[in-house]
Parts: structure tokens; sequence; C-alpha cells
């Protein structure tokens, strides 16, 4: 059994329905990555992994449970999640934030135990974000703030992590240091990741099961060798492209077709 | 999510021009409804003709000497407080910013009581000059309270900072009146905000202030737009969020002087009708500040002509009767709708 | 090994931990001391003066011939502007927080206007007839003001702004209920609401206020819950749920709190204004930290009321001015410069 499944996943914003009868399954230990053009539902769905979205119909299903019915707390130990555009706290400092990671493991009585302090120091120093301990978020480059929200993220030490577009306004030397973060921490740690990517390369070379939408619906699953298609490419988001092995990885490189020329 | 479709772009047209003409032809009727209802009841023919024909009937006099300098007062003070109330709302990115924040009100009532119990002044023409002085000074402080120090005058120095000045200079007011009880009996009439007795004189020196004050908030209204957005996007955008939120500011500040002087402090007005009209509207600042010209007006003067006819003989001030006949309405709309900071 | 979160330490008792913010320990000691040192002046300072020394003789329960001035006379009336003080500071804080704006306040959801428009209403008809009355039926209409505004706010959740928006609509409303029954009521009756609604501390004392202290008491379990959960909800939404918060029970918890203290605090003093407001933005200034701190909000309140109250009855003597004109006076000029001052920005 897989520790998280979506079963008949209807998803709607008060009447416009975004995903109709999805379903998927999300294979463990592996990095799942969600691809599609805009407005396909890819963060829609990962917002209803993640219980911030509940669905009309159908049911998303952690280790056996409906994810509707299970204590938010509970949930929290078990996913962690990075929305697309967090908001922290006014004048709240990088170390205090990454500490806040740990509030479902924390009680009233029990604020900062030997096990928060570990995960926290372990957090910062993978994401090379120790030395900014001091420094108050507001005051942070876009890089070293989405560093920051991964290291909280990573202190809630969850085996499932849900990131939703986690290289947005990330230059792309850091959009490679945060994709190899979260590649790491899967073969390492053997995390479960599920990813919404736009960089449809990006995905394919970091994906082990690539997810594409469009309208709502799953159009293709798996392998990104087998997934990422000049077909799949021209009915998922309707551009014309030849798809080349990438040099360094041997994964498919997408790259447009017939450029207009003027 | 703005739907930028062609179609969704006409439809969202159509139903802001739909909209604009519903509230051109409210204001129309609660126009009529204040020349014609009151103490005395004018029929509406007899009003038009009035207005248009003169005579001397004591129905045309009432209609002619008080109640249409009434009603200009009523347009002029509704529209000033929709249109700064809007564009408070946008500069300091706070829903719940009205005219007064930026301490406007409460400079104003400063100035009355200056006028009336230092320099004796007596009459509600008289107050507006001083009124208007009082407005500008405790704005101008106030911005540059929020200005200094770190960060300049962002959204939220200028909404504390404002409000820390408003209730100072409350407390100032209090203070003094409390020992001068002849300045607290002449001051309470025109502290609570209402339409009566005014006169044409006052709704000409209103008219000026009004016009470049307008000017002013509509040459921002793209501005605002982009502030809505957060400044760093606006400055990506190539607004100049300094400027634009000093101009828009001083639109407001010269809107609200102008409006708090000539009727006393007016809540509810500036607060609610913006938001009403982002419900109806969308949030483009030009049809949130047309739609916010019309509704301020109509709500005005129809809380205005229900207070006249509400316990007679006795009048309830309009800025009493602003709220409870608003506050229905926003918190429908209120309800219905996303909440829109600006 | 040295913390990650800087400024803070740990205190460990067994398997029980709890952080402490230093700077706050610090700011909520200065501010102890001050409050102390207000009181004693407060004690002090009146028509006639009484030696520090002998007003700690009467406070330390010792015989002293100013048993009378400042054991009877003053003694409740600052013990009342302290809890008052209290209370709204920390009902502005736990307000604040829940709609996550540095205006939002007792007077901004409801709770004032509504004890006001119950207490003047009454008055003004006749209905209340003495002073014992007051402070209940204060509570009663700041507590169903409060829950009217969150019970229309509700639409599937709590959403800030819409809290916000209709508190101050509501409340704009019922202050013009107010001036209403202030213009139809009887002459004599609604000269006394009109007394009772500027806020006042003359002539309060233990028999009509001391429910206050029991409700700070009472409050207390409560206080230490609100402190831990407001700690992650200014988060946004989809981080806090994320982190596995109740938002929506947070947030009736700490809006029903800050409701019922307000009211309560309403009911002993009438409506104070500008205290909650203003309280919690100076102690967050003050402690640098990254939300409004609730114990260091409600010291500043007590200190700004138990020194207003002075000043109240000190600046214009022998006429004495209420209480709730001069929080503005005392507490303004320090909000301003530290807006000039402080390192936190406000975007």
């Amino acid at each position: 059994m897989h520790r998280l499944e979506a079963r008949g996943l209807t998803l709607a914003y008060e009447s416009r329905t975004v995903v109709e009868e999805l379903d998927l399954t999300v294979p463990d230990g592996a990095v799942t990555v969600i691809v599609g053009p805009n407005a396909c539902g890819k963060s829609t769905l990962l917002r209803a992994l993640g219980r911030l979205l509940r669905p009309v119909r159908g049911e998303v299903l952690l280790d056996g449970a409906e994810l509707a019915g299970t204590p938010t707390r509970k949930i929290a130990q078990r996913i962690g999640l990075l929305p697309q555009s967090p908001v922290a706290p006014e004048g709240i400092s990088v170390g205090d934030l990454v500490a806040r990671g740990r509030q479902p493991h924390q009680s009233w009585w029990q604020q900062w135990s030997a096990a928060d302090e570990q995960a926290v120091t372990e957090a910062m120093a993978r994401t090379s974000t120790t030395e900014l301990a001091g420094r108050s978020v507001d005051e942070l480059s876009g890089g070293q703030r989405q560093r920051a929200w991964i290291a909280m993220a990573l202190a809630q030490d969850t085996d499932i992590l849900l990131l939703d577009e986690p290289t947005t306004f990330l230059d792309i030397a850091h959009q490679v240091e945060v994709l190899d973060l979260v590649r790491r921490l899967n073969r390492e740690r053997g995390r479960t990741v599920v990813a919404v990517l736009h960089d449809l390369n990006q995905a394919a070379r970091y994906a082990d099961h690539l997810v594409a939408m469009r309208d709502g619906r799953i159009v293709a699953q798996g392998p990104p060798a087998e997934v990422v298609t000049a077909e799949l490419v021209r009915e998922v988001f309707g551009l014309d492209a030849v798809i080349v092995p990438d040099p360094v990885t041997g994964t498919p490189l997408v790259i447009p077709g017939a450029p207009w020329a003027g | 999510m703005a739907d930028t479709t062609e179609p969704g772009r006409r439809a969202l047209l159509r139903r802001r021009i739909l909209w604009l003409t519903a509230a051109v032809a409210v204001l129309l009727a609660a126009v009529l409804l204040s020349l014609t209802v009151g103490s005395r009841g004018v029929p509406f023919g007899e009003a038009v003709s009035a207005l248009l024909h003169g005579g001397d009937t004591a129905n045309a006099v009432v209609v002619r000497e008080l109640r249409l300098p009434r009603t200009v007062v009523g347009l002029a003070v509704g529209a000033a407080l929709g249109l700064a109330g809007a564009v408070m709302q946008g500069v300091t990115r706070n829903p719940i910013a009205e005219p007064g924040i930026l301490g406007v009100s409460q400079g104003a009532a400063a100035g009355v009581v200056f006028a009336i119990s230092v320099l004796g002044v007596g009459s509600l023409a008289g107050y507006v000059w001083f009124g208007f002085a009082g407005a500008a000074v405790a704005a101008v402080l106030v911005y540059a309270l929020a200005g200094t120090g770190r960060g300049g005058a962002t959204p939220v120095k200028l909404a504390l900072a404002g409000s820390a000045m408003t209730a100072f200079i409350a407390s100032l007011i209090t203070t003094v009146l409390t020992t001068d009880a002849a300045t607290m009996d002449r001051f309470r009439f025109w502290h609570v905000g209402s339409l009566a007795g005014r006169t044409a004189d006052v709704a000409w020196q209103l008219m000026p202030f009004l016009l470049v004050g307008t000017a002013l908030v509509f040459a921002v209204a793209r501005g605002l737009d982009a502030l809505a957005l957060g400044d760093d996007t606006a400055k990506g955008l190539g607004a100049r969020t300094g400027t634009t939120r000093a101009v828009g500011a001083l639109g407001a500040t010269v809107l609200t002087g102008s409006a708090v002087a000539a009727a006393g402090p007016i809540a509810f007005v500036g607060l609610a009708v913006p938001h009403a009209a982002r419900a109806l509207v969308g949030t483009d600042h030009r049809w949130v500040l047309t739609l916010s010209a019309l509704l301020g007006p109509a709500l005005l003067l129809l809380a205005d002509t229900l207070g006249r006819v509400l316990f007679p003989p006795s009048e309830v001030p309009a800025g009493v009767m602003t709220a409870l006949v608003g506050v229905p309405v926003l918190v429908a709309l209120v309800r219905r709708k996303k909440v829109v900071a600006a | 090994m040295s913390l990650p979160l800087s400024g803070h330490s740990v205190a460990r008792f067994g398997p029980a931990s709890f952080l402490v913010h230093r700077r706050s320990v610090a700011v909520a000691a200065a501010l102890l001391v001050l409050l102390f040192g207000a009181v004693v002046a407060s004690l002090c300072l009146g028509e006639s003066s009484v030696s520090p020394a002998s007003v700690l003789d009467v406070l330390l329960g010792r015989p002293s011939p100013d048993q009378l001035v400042v054991g009877e006379l003053r003694l409740p009336r600052v013990t009342v502007g302290l809890l008052v003080g209290l209370a709204l500071g920390l009902a502005g804080a736990l307000i604040q927080t829940v709609a996550r704006n540095p205006l939002a306040s007792p007077d901004v959801i409801g709770v004032s206007h509504g004890a006001s428009a119950v207490v003047v209403g009454l008055m003004a008809f006749g209905y209340v007839q003495t002073a014992r009355q007051v402070p209940w039926v204060a509570v009663a209409g700041g507590l169903a003001a409060g829950l009217l505004v969150y019970l229309l706010a509700w639409r599937r959740g709590m959403h800030a702004q819409r809290f916000v928006l209709i508190g101050i609509g509501i409340s704009i409303a019922l202050s013009s209920l107010t001036s209403l029954f202030l213009t139809k009521g009887d002459g004599l009756q609604a000269q006394q609401a009109k007394v009772w609604m500027t806020g006042s501390l003359n002539g309060a004392g233990f028999d009509q206020s001391g429910y206050l202290a029991w409700v700070l008491l009472a409050s207390v379990p409560a206080v230490l819950w609100a402190a831990r959960a407001q700690r992650s909800i200014s988060f946004d939404d989809s981080t806090a749920v994320g982190l596995g918060l109740r938002l929506n029970r947070i947030r009736l918890g700490t809006a029903l709190l800050g409701i019922v203290l307000a009211s309560c605090a309403t009911g002993a003093a009438g409506p104070v204004d500008f205290v909650a407001l203003m309280a919690p933005q100076i102690a967050v200034r003050l402690t640098r930290g990254a939300q409004l701190p609730l114990c260091c909000s409600a010291l500043t309140g007590a200190v700004v009321v138990v020194l207003a109250d002075l000043l109240a009855r000190r600046l214009l003597a022998p006429v004495e001015l209420p209480v709730g004109v001069v929080t503005a006076l005392v507490g303004a000029p320090y909000l301003m410069w530290l807006l000039i001052r402080s390192r936190r920005g406000g975007s």
C-alpha cells in the first residue's frame, strides 16, 4: 500500500471546478513532479494533497486513512508543505522561522527538546542558512528567503514533503541548488517528495515519477524518459518541440521547435 | 484571478457600465428625495418648477433657499468623502482606513475649536477656513512623522501615526472644552456632523477645493492600481510609489478637509462607500473612484433625508443616519465578496 | 551548543522545556518597575500629598495616619485602573493578532460601542437606575456586540479582513444608535450616560469592579494557551495549516478571550479609548519580537492607564478629567516617537 493516494478527487474553488475525478498514487520514497500549463490544476492538486483544500468529492488517503478525518496536527507530523508564496510574521529572524517548523512536535510544556534543537540545526546546515540565523527574514534576498522557508519545512522532519514551485524567484544557480537539495533528501533520507515545477526540463531531470496534467486531468504519468515525448508536449502544452537526450544526465530535454524567425 | 480573455473583459465592462448607470439613477433619486421630502413635503412638479422658474410660494422658497443649498453641500461632501476614502484605503493599503485616518477630521475639529474659543468666530461659513487649515496641519504632521525613520511612509506607519495623532488631538480638544463651556456648546453643533443649516455660501467655498482634490486623486488612480500590488512590484511597473502616495494623500486631505469643515466629521461614508464600489466594479481605481464619487453623495443624501422625517419635528443628523442606513448594506457586501484592501 | 534561535534561552524542568525570549523578559521587568513607580506616585499625589514612605506603610498593612486617603480613597481607584489597563492591553494584543491589523482594537470590533449603546440606551430610558448595575449591563452589551460581529464575519471560516471590516461597520452603527439614544433620552439620565461614556475611574471601587480581578485571574490559563497559539497564526493560512494548527479554533479562542477581557474592562471603567490599540504596538517595538507580546502589552496597558489617571486627576485640578480623555495624551506621543525611532518598518 502506498502512503499518499488520491481517489476520485474533484476539487473546486467556490463553484469553479478545477480538478475532476482524479486518481493519483504517490510512489513512496521517490521524487514526484507535477507539470502542466498554467491553470491546469497542478497547484490545486498539491493543496488538496496537503489538506489545504477540502475535496468536493473523492478523498485523499494518508496511510490508508482519509485526510479530512485525521487531526491536522497528526498530518503535520507526517506531511510538510511549502506553499507558493508563504508569508512570515513581521520581523521574525531566520532561526526563529526555522524553529517554527517544529510546532507539530511541540506542546505547551515541551517547547524546545533536544530533538527540536537537532532538527533545526541540521535543517539550517543542509540549506546553508546557519550563518543567517540572526538575520530578519524581511531583509533577505529572494534566494536566501526561499532557502530559509525550505529549512523550515525540513525542520518539520516529515517523511513526505510537498513543495509548490519551490524554485520561483530563484536564479538558475539557486534553482539547481534547491533541486539538488531535494534530490539529496530523497536519496539519503528516503523522503517522499511531491513538487510542482514550471520548468519541464528541470522536472524531467529531477523526477523519478512525472505527472503531466492538463485541464484538471492527468494526461500521462511515469518515468520521465517514457512520459516526455514530442506528442505529449504538443498535447499538454500545445507546443511543437524536439526531444533530445540531456547531454549530462541522459534524461529527456525539450527543445522548442521552429522558432519565430521574423 | 482576473479574467483577461476578450469575452471576460467585455463582460466586466458591461457589468461596470451597468452599475455606473444604476449608481447615477440612485443618486438622482436621492437628490429628488432630498429636495422634496422633509417636514414640509413638496410635490415633485412644484419642486422642479421652483428650481427652473423661481416663484414666491412658500414651497418654492423652502426648496430654493433651504433644500437646494443643503442638497448641493450634501452632494459635494458625499463625493469628497467617497473619493477620499477610496484613495486613503489605496494609499495605506488598509481596508479599514477612512478619510480621517491621517488625523484630518480631528485636525479640522481642532481648527474649529480654535476659531470659536480664541477668535470668537460664530458662523458655519466662518468655520470652514479654520477647519480646513487644521486638517492640513494635522495631515502634514502625520505624513512627516510617518515618513521619518526607517522605511519612509509605509502603510502601517502611516496608519499608526494617523491614529495616534487623531487620538492625541481628540484628547486635547476634550481637555480644552472641559474648561470652556461656551465653546463646547457651539462646537457640539458643528461636531455632530450634519447638513442642516448649510447655506449656499458654504457650498461655494467648498467647490474649488473639491475640484482640486478630485483632480489630484484621479491623477494617481493608475499609480494606486500599481501600489495595490505591493511597493516592489509597483516600482517594477515604473510607478513612483512615494509620489503616488504623497499626491494621493494630499488629494484625500484636501477633499476630507473641505468636507469636514463644511459638515463636521461624518463617519462611515468614506469607509464603506469604497468597499461597496469595489464589490460592484472590481479593483480598477478609476472605476472605484468614479463609483465612490456617485455612491458617497447618494448615501449621504438618503441618510440626511431619512433623518429629517424619522422623528419630526426634530432632525437626526446625517452623521448619525449614514451608518444606520449603510451598515446592513456593508455587512451584506462584505459577506458576499472576498475583501480586497485596495 | 548555541541555540539557533538568537535572543532566546531554554528553561528545562525534567521533561518540560520552555522557550524564553530574553529581551521580552527584560522589558517585562522594566515595565513592572515602572508600573510600581506609577502606582506609588499615583497614591502619593492628590489634593493632599502623601510621602512614599507612608504609602508603603499602607500597602504593607502597617498603621499609618494616611490610611483613609491612601487606603480607602486612592488605592481602590488605582487598582481598578491597573486592572483595566492590564485587561485592555491584553485584549488589544489578542484582537490585533486575530485581525492581523495594527489598527484593530476593542472599539474596532464592536465591544466598546456595544457596551456604550446598551448602557446608554438602558440608562437614557431609565431602565438602569443604580451605578451598581452598570458594569453588568456593559459587559453584556460588549459581549453581545463582539459575538455578533464574529458571527456575521464567519463564513466558511474566519477571514481577518472581513472580521475587522464588519466590526468597524457594526461599531459605527452602534455609536450612531448611542447618539440617537442620547438625543431622544430623558435629559438627566442622558447626562449621566454621557459621563460614563468618556471612560472614567472617578468613584471606581472594588465593590463594582472587583470582578475584573477574578476575570483576569481566571483567564491566565487561556492567556498562556493563546501566547503559544498566536506564535504561529501570523503566518499565512497555508503555512499555518501545514504546521498542523487548527486555525479556526485558535482564531475563535483568541478573539473570544479578547472580547471577554475588553468587555469586562469596559464594564469597570467605561470605554477607555486607545489603550488597547496603543499598548501592543508600544510593547512590540520594545521587545522587538516577531509577534505582539501578550504579557508586555498587558503591563504597558496598565502603566498607561495608571499614569493617565494620575494626569487626569492633577492636570486641571481641582477639575477632574475622565481617564479616557487623557490616555491618548500619555501614550500617543510615545507611540509616535517609537514610530520614528523603531527598526520595525511595517510593510
